[in-house]
């Protein structure tokens, strides 16, 4: 397989490899003092 | 305080309720949000937090000190404060499998009003949710 061809198989399947990325989901707080 | 939240860095969303002093945030989809921010944040704006509680996905890994982390990318790991729940993730310590917790990042600290930066936050996690 040449390096061309390598790069467009990768190219088309990296998007459909599962998220690796840790990620924070969502936030919280509860707070005092607002009005 | 909801404009102040809302352009810090990877905010996407903030709802505020204002009856039960719950401020909601959602991440923009890369998850590069800084809660440590976020509080300094809430508090320049003249509110007071008094607890901060997240859900994060990530991979657990064990320092050199056995201390147990949530490393999460890019860049950004949360050390996890041992519980009875933290013991159960110790078979994941520096595997491949992604872990969800939801935990809590910040407790306000009796008669404190600011919390203090030179503490590194630890998560305390309340739940396990999905391991893949």
């Amino acid at each position: 397989m040449s390096r061309k061809q390598l790069a467009l198989l990768l190219l088309f399947v990296s998007p459909l490899a599962p998220q690796s990325q840790a990620e924070i989901k969502h936030v919280e707080m509860r707070v005092e003092g607002m009005t | 305080m909801k404009q102040h939240l809302g352009r810090q860095s990877g905010v996407q969303n903030v709802e505020v309720s204002l009856r039960d002093g719950k401020v909601d945030i959602t991440p923009k989809e890369d998850g590069r949000i800084d809660p440590a921010q976020l509080l300094r944040a809430t508090y320049d704006s003249g509110v007071s937090v008094a607890e901060l509680d997240m859900t994060v996905r990530g991979k657990i890994v064990k320092d050199a000190a056995g201390n147990l982390i949530l490393q999460s990318e890019p860049n950004q790991s949360f050390t996890i404060a041992s519980n009875e729940l933290s013991k159960t993730l110790e078979p994941l310590a520096n595997s491949a499998t992604y872990v969800t917790l939801h935990g809590q990042l910040y407790k306000k600290a009796n008669g404190k009003k600011k919390p203090d930066a030179t503490v590194p936050l630890k998560l305390v996690v309340l739940e396990i949710g999905n391991k893949e």
